[in-house]
């Protein structure tokens, strides 16, 4: 079955949500694993892992130095180096955070991975958001490798003019308006004339809108996503009841 | 035009200038446009034929884009503009639904957001609402009438050039415009998608639509138009019949080219180098070089890769010589080229440079032997004024004094130096040609490497780059020029060569 | 008037009000989150992860800038909107240059401020938003700065308007004070949604502060306070160099330069000297 990109925008969101709300490493860890699984038969889980890691190494990194060594609330010290101190509450913190995020991140990412833009947008028009927002995810989506490589054309085309990138940290950083010059002037220009065609085939005028793409709705997809829409509500009023903070009085 | 037939459009342009400008991109122009006419617009690299276009269309608004003196009128709908804000604001969507603009870059006329062709197609139509069932209709009619029927499916991105110039015509006649106004509809095609565009063109006519084409050559469908104007310096200098025009001052004066080809540019070959080639040592140098693109499943480098572009390639040049080398789309031409400075690498063979193999230098330290000068100046150009560009990292090698020099003297060859002040990104197309290739030739570089240099200059271009190129060579440097253009090859050349099954054979 | 006219009625200005009220409601949540979460901080957070802090800061920062959004886009020139998704790759791909450099910062913000400078404050902020919700696709990490983003858009283009961008020294100076503002509101993001920062030389600079004892989101406030500033200071300075590079035609096509004079010596009746 196919699933409407507001099914799985949804379905994502709200378990990003309710991990949130939760804030137990254990469930944290299992929806981990559940979008492994799932990014697996859907067959992207090479990218989705990929694009996690460049993001979550780094914070996992600086989560684990920081907290694991400097948390002056723990109080049971494992080991301890001068001004460091290795206490279990700090290691348990970077733990929480780290598994929270990652989830966070992974459910959200298998989104972006498994989506159809062309649906999301048209899906998008059909609720009457402005097109103005689905123009720009588009666009973007499609920009994002003529961009890339028209940066590599301008290289080339100044290093044949025998310009060379070397030198100390003031000479490339002087070399690199060069690069941007072209790049900046270029993209602004075609953004100029891509707006004159938008605006003479009718893109931003006022009056009705309708769309060609036609997405596929079923009903029961409604259901499910009113459902997880409840229960993640519930998540986050159960978090906030729980621990509603008492402004501490001076 | 005689009184009796009614026009579609009617524009009498006192002036138009651009927010910033300093002088008026137009003006003086006026025309007249029938239904089910066809009309050429000529004029040299930065006459104003597209601005002038742009401005019929309501791509280019009065008080949005410039300042709009004059007046425009819709099948008796009048406009006047005086230049003051109390002037009509044009509604660009209901104006250009009834005259269509399609630029010369036809990728600038998708909207980038829609993932099909139908889509595409159909996004105008959305924007006005039309019903869906509407739609589909007009989608499918649009695409057979310019013939994309069986690639509705596809993804624009992944369109030929040529399918591409006519998906953006089909995007503007879905809306069923009266007036349709095309910018170089034919630039860039082959001999087959050219026929193609130009039958299109005749059956728009042919069903009542008035076309506009705007052009820089007197290419086969100019030669079609009932109606020709001029424009020079952003002035009609001329408008008549082609009979009338066609060998007039005007015509000769404005910089168009009279026949596709650039042959015609030039009078006549240039004679040979002055001095005897057989004396002198060879400066660029390839031996038996063989290259190919990686292919889709990792394959073994060498002489088996089955995607080679070349193979074995022999090529010599010395002091003075000018050299084309023509072939096909997609024979290997810029491929070659790349491999001079070592932009590309050979798989095997060796590429020597004043006798030394280039293999282990650099490319920024091959560029100090070998200029190459690619087909967008664009990209190559980052300075303030013109002067500053061509002057740029010479100071390192001439101090201040000679670099400003050597600047001025490379401005004067390709003979810009009324223009070293201005914006490199002000000049028209074909002066930042030649700018970037004066840029290239104050750094005085042995081999001078040219990527299709004919391509979009007028013919004033083309002629002053015959000039620069041939003092180039006098002055000892070797000139390498590749072009599909072979007309053009064999006036700018004296040796000429093609590629063939990546090789090189004389011609 | 129907919508068949060959042209457009006079500029409307009814609709104008309810877009100012959605504009001051986001800003209004923006800042409101800001306080509720400096004031109600957690005093011990070894209790556990601060997931209340984190839902307040998430759904409080993201309210605001959807709403900024819807507020700003529909009224956007298109010859604006089509600049979006243009800062936005240039948000992402010149940060990656400026990244081969070596040098300790982000640079994540130079499309959004050379937006900012062409078209005015509320492309700014909307440029900001969107950057941070577009580029969420493939880094949802970037989701939660959607409010920083959109103010330093915003800041920028308010710099511009004053003409900040007219003297290059200046422009520098209104990016250090950016800095400090966006800094020191997108803490409370790192410090309860991600517990710290994701990159080892920031990360060492809270360390240092947290060794004193400082609590988690005063030691991350004060990392900002430091590394913020710089960067948006080299941000603007990059952007100012790109505007003046660029031709008159292209910068003069914003009504927003021209009406505001932003750029120095531009003026439209001299010709550029």
């Amino acid at each position: 079955m196919r699933l409407h990109p507001f099914t799985a925008l949804t379905a994502a969101a709200c378990t990003a949500v309710a991990t949130t709300a939760a804030a137990s490493w254990p469930l944290s860890v299992a929806v981990v694993v559940a979008t492994a699984v799932l990014a697996a038969r859907a067959r992207v889980a090479g990218r989705v892992l990929f694009a996690a890691a460049v993001t979550m190494a780094p914070l996992c990194l600086s989560l684990l130095v920081l907290h694991g060594l400097f948390f002056p609330e723990g109080r049971t010290v494992l080991a301890e180096w001068g001004p460091a101190r290795v206490t279990a509450e700090g290691l348990e913190f970077a733990l929480d955070l780290a598994t929270r995020t990652s989830a966070c991140v992974l459910v959200l990412l298998l989104f972006s991975f498994t989506v159809s833009v062309p649906d999301l947008v048209s899906a998008l028009a059909a609720r009457s958001v402005p097109p103005q927002f689905g123009f720009v995810l588009a666009s973007t989506l499609t920009l994002v490798p003529a961009i890339a490589a028209r940066l590599d054309r301008i290289r080339q085309a100044q290093e044949a003019r025998g310009l060379l990138l070397r030198g100390g940290l003031l000479s490339r950083l002087g070399a690199l308006r060069l690069q941007m010059v072209p790049l900046v002037l270029g993209l602004i220009d075609d953004a100029g004339i891509r707006a004159q065609a938008l605006e003479a085939r009718g893109f931003g005028a006022p009056g009705p809108h309708t769309i060609f793409r036609h997405v596929e709705d079923p009903p029961r997809q409604r259901i499910f996503r009113a459902v997880a829409l409840v229960l993640a509500a519930m998540a986050v009023v159960l978090r906030l009841l729980a621990s509603w903070p008492e402004v501490a009085s001076p | 035009m005689t009184a009796a037939t009614r026009a579609a459009l009617r524009a009498g342009i006192d002036e138009f200038t651009f927010h910033g400008g300093t002088a008026p991109a137009l003006r003086g122009v006026g025309l007249e446009i029938a239904p089910g006419s066809l009309t050429a617009v000529l004029g040299g690299s930065g006459s104003g034929k597209s601005t002038l276009g742009k401005v019929l269309a309501g791509w280019l608004r009065a008080g949005h884009s410039g300042a709009l003196r004059g007046s425009l009128e819709l099948f008796g709908t009048r406009l006047d503009f005086r230049g003051s804000a109390g002037d009509p604001r044009i509604n660009p969507a209901e104006w250009s639904r009834r005259v269509c603009f399609v630029p010369q870059d036809a990728a600038a006329m998708l909207s980038t957001v829609r993932s099909t062709v139908a889509e595409e197609l159909a996004f105008g139509l959305e924007n006005r609402g039309t019903p869906r069932q509407d739609m589909l209709v007009a989608v499918e009619r649009a695409a057979a009438g310019i013939g994309l029927s069986a690639l509705l499916d596809r993804d624009p991105a992944t369109l030929s050039g040529g399918e591409l110039r006519r998906l953006a015509v089909g995007c503007a006649v879905i809306t069923e415009p009266d007036v349709l106004v095309l910018d170089e509809p034919l630039a860039s095609l082959d001999a087959a998608g050219a026929a193609q565009m130009a039958d299109l063109i005749r059956s728009l006519v042919a069903r009542g639509v008035a076309v506009v084409v705007l052009g820089h050559s007197v290419d086969r469908l100019a030669l079609q138009a009932g109606h020709w104007i001029v424009l020079d310096g952003g002035i009609a200098t001329a408008a008549g019949s082609p009979a009338h025009i066609m060998g007039s001052p005007e015509l000769d004066a404005s910089g168009v080219r009279l026949s596709a080809p650039a042959a015609s540019a030039l009078p006549a070959a240039p004679p040979g180098p002055a001095f005897n080639l057989g004396d002198v040592p060879v400066i660029l140098e390839l031996q038996g070089v063989g290259f190919g693109y990686p292919a889709a499943s990792p394959g073994r480098p060498g002489r088996a890769t089955e995607n080679a572009v070349l193979r074995d390639l022999d090529f010599s040049l010395r002091p003075g010589e000018i050299v084309a080398i023509t072939g096909p789309n997609g024979a290997g031409k810029s491929t070659l080229l790349r491999l001079f400075n070592g932009l590309l690498r050979p798989s095997y063979g060796d590429v020597r440079v004043g006798g030394n193999s280039i293999a282990s230098m650099p490319v920024g330290g091959v560029a100090a032997s070998v200029g190459l000068l690619f087909q967008q100046p664009r990209d190559q150009l980052f300075e303030r004024t013109a002067l500053r560009e061509v002057r740029f990292g010479l100071r390192q090698l001439l101090g201040s004094e000679g670099a400003d020099a050597r600047a001025r003297a490379a401005l004067e060859d390709v003979g810009l130096s009324a223009a070293a002040s201005v914006h490199p990104a002000d000049l028209p197309a074909s002066q930042q040609r030649l700018l970037a290739l004066a840029s290239v030739l104050a750094r005085d570089p042995a081999v001078i490497a040219l990527d299709e240099p004919s391509v979009g200059l007028d013919r004033h271009g083309v002629e002053r780059l015959g000039r620069a190129v041939e003092q180039a060579a006098a002055r000892g440097k070797g000139v390498v020029l590749v072009t599909h253009d072979a007309g053009y090859a064999r006036t700018a050349a004296y040796r000429n060569l093609q590629i063939d099954a990546g090789r090189l054979r004389e011609v | 008037m129907s919508s068949s006219s060959l042209t457009l009625p006079e500029a409307r200005k009814a609709a104008s009000r309810n877009r100012r009220i959605l504009e001051i409601l986001g800003a209004a949540a923006i800042a409101g989150t800001y306080i509720f979460l400096v004031l109600t901080q957690p005093a011990d957070i070894a209790n556990g992860p601060a997931s209340f802090s984190a839902l307040v800061a998430l759904g409080g920062f993201l309210l605001g800038a959807v709403l900024l959004i819807v507020a700003v886009l529909p009224v956007l020139p298109t010859s604006t909107l089509v600049l979006i998704p243009v800062a936005l790759v240039l948000n992402v791909v010149l940060g990656q240059v400026m990244g081969s450099t070596g040098l300790p910062f982000y640079f994540d913000a130079i499309g959004t401020v050379l937006i900012a400078v062409l078209a005015g404050p509320a492309a700014g902020a909307a440029t900001g938003a969107l950057s941070s919700i577009v580029w969420s696709f493939f880094n949802p990490t970037v989701l939660p700065f959607a409010a920083g983003a959109a103010l330093i858009g915003f800041l920028a283009g308010l710099a511009a308007r004053s003409g900040l961008f007219r003297r290059f020294y200046l422009a520098p100076v209104a990016g250090f004070i950016t800095g400090i503002v966006a800094g020191v509101v997108s803490a409370p993001i790192a410090a309860f949604v991600f517990g710290g920062t994701s990159g080892v030389g920031t990360g060492a600079i809270v360390s240092a502060f947290r060794a004193m004892g400082d609590t988690l989101l005063a030691a991350i406030t004060k990392q900002a306070l430091i590394s913020d500033p710089m960067d948006k200071a080299i941000v603007f300075a990059i952007a100012a160099m790109l505007v003046y590079a660029l031709p008159r035609r292209t910068t003069f096509q914003f009504p927003f330069v021209r009406r505001f004079r932003v750029l120095a010596g531009k003026a439209p009746a001299a010709p550029a000297s």
